[in-house]
């Protein structure tokens, strides 16, 4: 056998171990269902068992879920439709075998893994950390297919099992023992004990009654159509807020489950089939379990050759925003962090910004007070570089100034050792430019956070000319520690996310001047799926920080990009956005109205339909992103998605911006371009790339047929 | 002590915090662990290569029982790190620094990490026996009908606490409060109200001259004292600007309030603080090209009559000159922890004093007079406060900068110790 192992003692308990070869997962493709298949159907013959415990020999995983690629391959309805028969007929005859069988889990136990262990007579969950069960289909824009919708609710009861499903959630071991979900919960070093126990209590026959009492099960109030109408409208309500309708899969996780209810066990499976196979047809599905795998890849991508360096001692200089946000993330990953300061005022500004995260933290029950108590005292500060000579990292986030920065390098060079890596968060100034006063330029790098650093878990990091590769090894590895996702960018103006962004929010900006209303623009680019109106991001960002930018992508990128003549007025008005109350928008007021003092500024009287808004703005971004792929500023178009997504929250169920485009397809997006250049002017040529794409035929995903 | 010098590689304080003030809200732990983190943060030691910490402290925390070892996992040293709070009450933190001595010269250990902690705001009131003996009898009733009758027995003269604070600093012994001991010295040595309250002014000119000079930022690390509202602390707040003479003789006498002297104004202040060096021998320090802040060359501990501990001084001191051979005319600078003005002021003329000598050891010289100009030049614990199990790591760490400073090489750092006992420690720059 390739994926399971069987032993059976002289008592006649059975124990089945999960083991996938040349894998740290167990997951359930067709082959190990089979393979599963075949042993069930020997072991329902066997008279001498009398229960059989289900393992999983992984480290940290008890079984992680479906193989998502098999779903990603399958192309018709009939392929999805054979791929969940196989789990669901699978799992009922495991369900249906002769005697009890029980689901050990001490790891990851998720999605498949979770169903297949419902389909089980009992479950023994672990109390560890690395103990999670949950179904989070709707996340990839699936239901659970193997028979979550109908298995899960007969334990929890409906609204809980509502929850759980349409909510992704994950449960720790002692909140699944709370449910009901499992029947025991015990820390790991104990397993042998319980399983001992449970061993003697089934050869007894006297498990049943006291387990049965744990399991809340249907409630009596959950019987009547009334209150489960109540409890789908709650989650409908809850759905429509976080989704605002794009993603369809929660909604039909409510749908197979009302209408499910209470039907015979393969009714309610041939329903959970259908939605299932209509689901994964969807685009949204597919864009989604993309984008998972796309995140897979980069976890395992280290964008480099070499092995890292330990840090173990990290600091921060220049302790703004961004300087105490990356602060709290070396800090709250147990990286022991120092920060030089100019004044006290300012270290103590910066310990009470730390500390205001952590209260975030624990306000969603993240962390103790005590726990960030202990951590606080890892945070120190000296406002004369008093102990940098032991330092190993150093991130450099004061302003954007090439002059002040330089001045800063040179002070804090003088006192590290030769092999500390510097990173600097500079998000437009190009790295090889920084290291020309560096005494050793091969240990400087770029490492680009988003702000706020604690929700955004994008970082950009930028090799110089001069960046030896063991540095940005030592960064990619710190980025993962810290829980980001690191990127390799090209040292280029405006690195990615910011060159692509930029257009984008100056096409809006001259829409306005145009004349478009800029409630408008917002609202199309919201319905697009934007996570923000272009101009309400302009006033989160900063106005004269987005001047800065077009600045600086003017001068490397040239006429495609100018500066916005609007915008540098806005600055001089100290109209910077939300910071001084006042930008495109009036934050003066409890309700936010546009800043009507702006009117002055937009002469024509323009009115663009929603789909040219967003015909403009996000081909512009294609157009740009483009240019990018061409000049190999990031690896490839799928990195560049998963950056984007990242990076502005460019929505997620459309795939990215070039998994969007290759949706358009080339030819439509270089007609459509074509006519912008006409009318707009030629920031819209499009690019070399797009233009080759359209003549050979090909996409930005290279899985053209 | 025989052996070869231990180098004080360098030390560090919290700022002085006014008990019940500032501080309040950090309990000896969180004090400690922040301050020794930065010491070793900006020391070229790494916290593996320490040995073990040794921390003074005298009202150890109900919640951590031994603060050393708390304050050591909390600052950052590894797991594998040993360390014990030692007590000797208002010694504690000098007790640290010599059992240290002690060890390197036994051989146990190189390096160590020694200081003293002090949240005098966190000394807790206990509930008296009747109160606690109640409680008790209420968790052992087991009908409602006995629970009832304990409950009854309840008086409000059960709720008087005792409170933590006074009781430590009475001696159990004598019964007598240390003020009142101090008061004693009053009697012994006819020392006036005026002239105490004229010593207590003198401490807080000088403490104000270096604060003002910036003398004390030089050997302390500001705390962030309250993280949510981003708050911190980088001067000694007990230090008083604009006192006058007229000003300190209006207080009341405290510890006996018809006939007495002792003020709460020329007494030591009740503060919060912390303190940390690292010590290890003078060789190992050379073969690490390490430039010290100074050196211990030797001590001496003595006891006598507990209802006169604030002469400690005199008999430490006697004793350490003894062992060395030395005098005060050898000393270039003094620190004498100023308990109490009176106290201060006693040892001064108990050192000059041949009667004195020749009553109590038998000598036929006095143990040497002190030059006042040499003695606490940057005031003492009247102006920066005492808490009491950190006072004897800052008057190392005071004295050590100081001659540093003016150039000069030899110190003399002593305390007198509640219970009855004195310290003397020799310390030099060079």
């Amino acid at each position: 056998m390739k994926y399971f192992k069987l032993q059976k003692d002289s008592q006649g308990i059975g124990s089945l171990i999960f083991d996938s070869p040349k894998s740290a997962a167990n997951v359930f493709s067709s082959e190990s269902m089979s393979e599963l298949r075949t042993l069930l159907t020997i072991l329902e013959q066997d008279a001498e068992i009398k229960a059989l415990f289900i393992e999983s020999a992984k480290e940290d995983i008890f079984i992680a879920g479906a193989d998502i690629n098999e779903i990603k391959m399958a192309k018709d309805a009939q392929q999805i439709d054979k791929f969940v028969k196989q789990g669901q007929d699978l799992f009922t005859q495991l369900e249906n075998l002769p005697f009890p069988t029980i689901a050990l889990i001490d790891g990851a136990c998720l999605g498949g893994g979770l169903e297949m262990a419902l389909a089980c007579t009992y479950r023994i969950a672990t109390s560890d950390e690395r103990t999670r069960l949950g179904l989070p289909e709707v996340n990839l824009g699936l239901i659970p297919g193997f028979g979550g919708t109908q298995r899960l609710y007969p334990l929890l009861g409906y609204a809980k099992a509502m929850e759980l499903i349409v909510g992704a959630k994950q449960l720790k071991g002692e909140k699944a023992l709370k449910l009901g979900l499992v029947d025991a919960c015990v820390p790991s070093g104990y397993l042998g004990f319980k399983k001992a126990d449970f061993i003697r209590q089934i050869l007894e026959n006297n498990l049943d009654a006291k387990i049965k009492a744990n399991r809340k099960g249907v409630r009596w109030y959950e019987r009547i159509s009334f209150t489960r109408n109540i409890i789908d409208a709650i989650a409908k309500k809850k759905i429509a807020q976080k989704t605002a309708g794009r993603y369809p899969a929660p909604l039909m996780a409510v749908e197979v489950m009302q209408s499910s209810f209470l039907k015979p066990l393969q009714e309610g499976l041939d329903i959970e089939r259908k939605a299932e196979i209509q689901l994964a047809l969807t685009s949204v599905s597919k864009n989604l379990i993309e984008l998972f795998l796309i995140s897979e890849e980069l976890k395992r991508d280290s964008f480099s050759q070499s092995k890292p360096k330990q840090i173990k001692y990290s600091s921060v200089v220049g302790a703004g925003v961004m300087g105490s946000g990356i602060a709290w993330a070396l800090n709250n990953q147990d990286v022991e962090v120092r920060l030089k300061v100019r004044t006290y005022e300012s270290a103590a500004k910066t310990i009470q910004n730390i500390r205001r995260i952590y209260d975030g933290v624990i306000k969603r029950d993240r962390i103790t007070t005590r726990e960030v108590d202990l951590k606080m005292d890892r945070v120190s500060f000296t406002k004369e570089y008093k102990g940098f000579e032991n330092m190993d990292f150093l991130l450099e986030a004061v302003s954007e100034d090439a002059a002040l920065k330089e001045k800063v390098y040179a002070e804090f060079e003088e006192v590290l050792k030769p092999d500390c890596v510097i990173a600097s968060n500079t998000s437009s100034i190009s790295i090889s430019d920084l290291a020309r006063t560096l005494k050793h330029p091969n240990r400087f790098v770029g490492m680009h956070f988003f702000n706020p650093v604690n929700r955004m878990p994008l970082v950009e990091i930028i090799a110089g000319e001069k960046t030896d590769d063991e540095t940005v090894a030592t960064v990619v590895r710190l980025a993962k520690q810290l829980g980001k996702t690191p990127i390799k960018i090209k040292d280029s103006a405006g690195f990615l996310v910011n060159r692509v962004l930029l257009p984008y929010l100056q096409e809006a900006v001259m829409m306005f001047e145009e004349g478009e209303d800029m409630q408008s623009v917002d609202k199309a680019l919201l319905n697009f799926g934007m996570p923000m109106g272009p101009f309400t991001l302009i006033d989160t960002v900063g106005v004269d920080v987005g001047e800065s930018v077009s600045k600086i992508l003017h001068n490397a990128y040239g006429e495609r990009i100018q500066p916005s003549p609007l915008m540098k007025q806005m600055v001089e008005k100290r109209w910077l956005g939300k910071k001084t109350k006042k930008g495109f928008y009036d934050y003066a007021a409890k309700e936010v109205v546009p800043n009507l003092e702006l009117l002055a500024f937009a002469s024509g009287s323009a009115s663009i339909s929603q789909e040219g808004v967003v015909n403009r703005a996000i081909l512009i971004m294609i157009n740009e992103a483009s240019r990018c792929l061409e000049e190999n500023v990031v690896d490839n178009a799928r990195y560049l998605d998963m950056a984007m997504v990242m990076g502005t929250g460019f929505p997620a169920f459309r795939g990215g911006l070039m998994r969007y485009a290759d949706e358009i397809g080339a030819a439509k997006i270089v007609k459509s371009l074509r006519e912008l250049q006409a009318t707009l002017g030629d920031r819209f040529a499009p690019s070399q790339l797009l233009l080759a794409m359209e003549k050979n035929n090909t996409n930005f995903y290279g899985d053209l047929s | 002590m025989k052996n070869e010098r231990i180098a004080i590689i360098s030390g560090l304080r919290t700022p002085m915090a006014k008990a019940g003030g500032k501080f309040k809200n950090l309990q000896a732990d969180t004090l400690g662990a922040r301050l020794v983190r930065e010491l070793m943060m900006e020391s070229p030691i790494d916290f593996a290569e320490v040995d073990e910490v040794i921390i003074g402290n005298v009202s150890q925390p109900v919640h951590a029982a031994n603060v050393a070892r708390v304050i050591a996992l909390r600052a950052g040293f590894p797991e594998s790190t040993p360390a014990m709070t030692v007590n000797r009450n208002c010694a504690s933190g000098m007790q640290s620094i010599t059992s240290a001595a002690s060890k390197i010269h036994a051989g146990e250990g190189k390096i160590y990490l020694c200081g003293g902690v002090e949240s005098m705001s966190n000394i807790p009131f206990i509930y008296n026996k009747n109160m606690t003996s109640l409680f008790e009898q209420l968790s052992k009733s087991k009908t409602s009908l006995d629970r009832m009758r304990t409950i009854f027995g309840f008086r409000p003269a059960h709720l008087k606490p005792i409170v933590g604070l006074m009781s430590g600093l009475t001696d159990p012994v004598s019964g007598l409060m240390m003020g009142s001991t101090a008061e004693i010295l009053v009697r012994d040595f006819g020392i006036s109200r005026t002239e105490q309250d004229e010593f207590s002014l003198k401490s807080h000119e000088k403490a104000l001259k270096a604060k003002n000079s910036g003398r004390f930022a030089q050997e302390s690390a500001p705390i962030v004292y309250d993280e949510i509202n981003g708050e911190y602390l980088d001067y000694d707040d007990g230090i008083r600007e604009g006192l006058t003479l007229e000003k300190l003789s209006r207080l009341n006498p405290f510890f006996d309030r018809k006939n007495g002297t002792v003020t709460a104004a020329n007494s030591s202040q009740i503060t919060d603080a912390a303190a940390a060096v690292i010590l290890m021998s003078e060789s190992e320090a050379k073969s690490r090209g390490l430039t010290p802040l100074g050196y211990l060359a030797n001590f001496s501990y003595q006891g006598l009559d507990p209802r006169r501990m604030g002469l400690g001084p005199v008999y430490a001191t006697r004793d350490l000159f003894k062992k060395t051979g030395l005098g005060m005319k050898d000393i270039d600078l003094i620190e004498i922890n100023e308990a109490f003005a009176s106290q201060v002021i006693a040892c001064q003329k108990a050192f000059e004093s041949e009667t004195f000598a020749k009553t109590h050891f038998g000598d036929d010289k006095a143990v040497g007079a002190i030059n006042p100009d040499i003695l606490n030049v940057n005031g003492g614990s009247i102006a920066l406060g005492h808490p009491v199990g950190m006072t004897g790591t800052r008057l190392v760490i005071t004295l050590l900068r100081e001659l540093q400073n003016r150039g000069l090489q030899r110190g003399l750092a002593t305390l007198c110790i509640g219970g009855g006992q004195g310290v003397a420690l020799l310390l030099e720059a060079k």
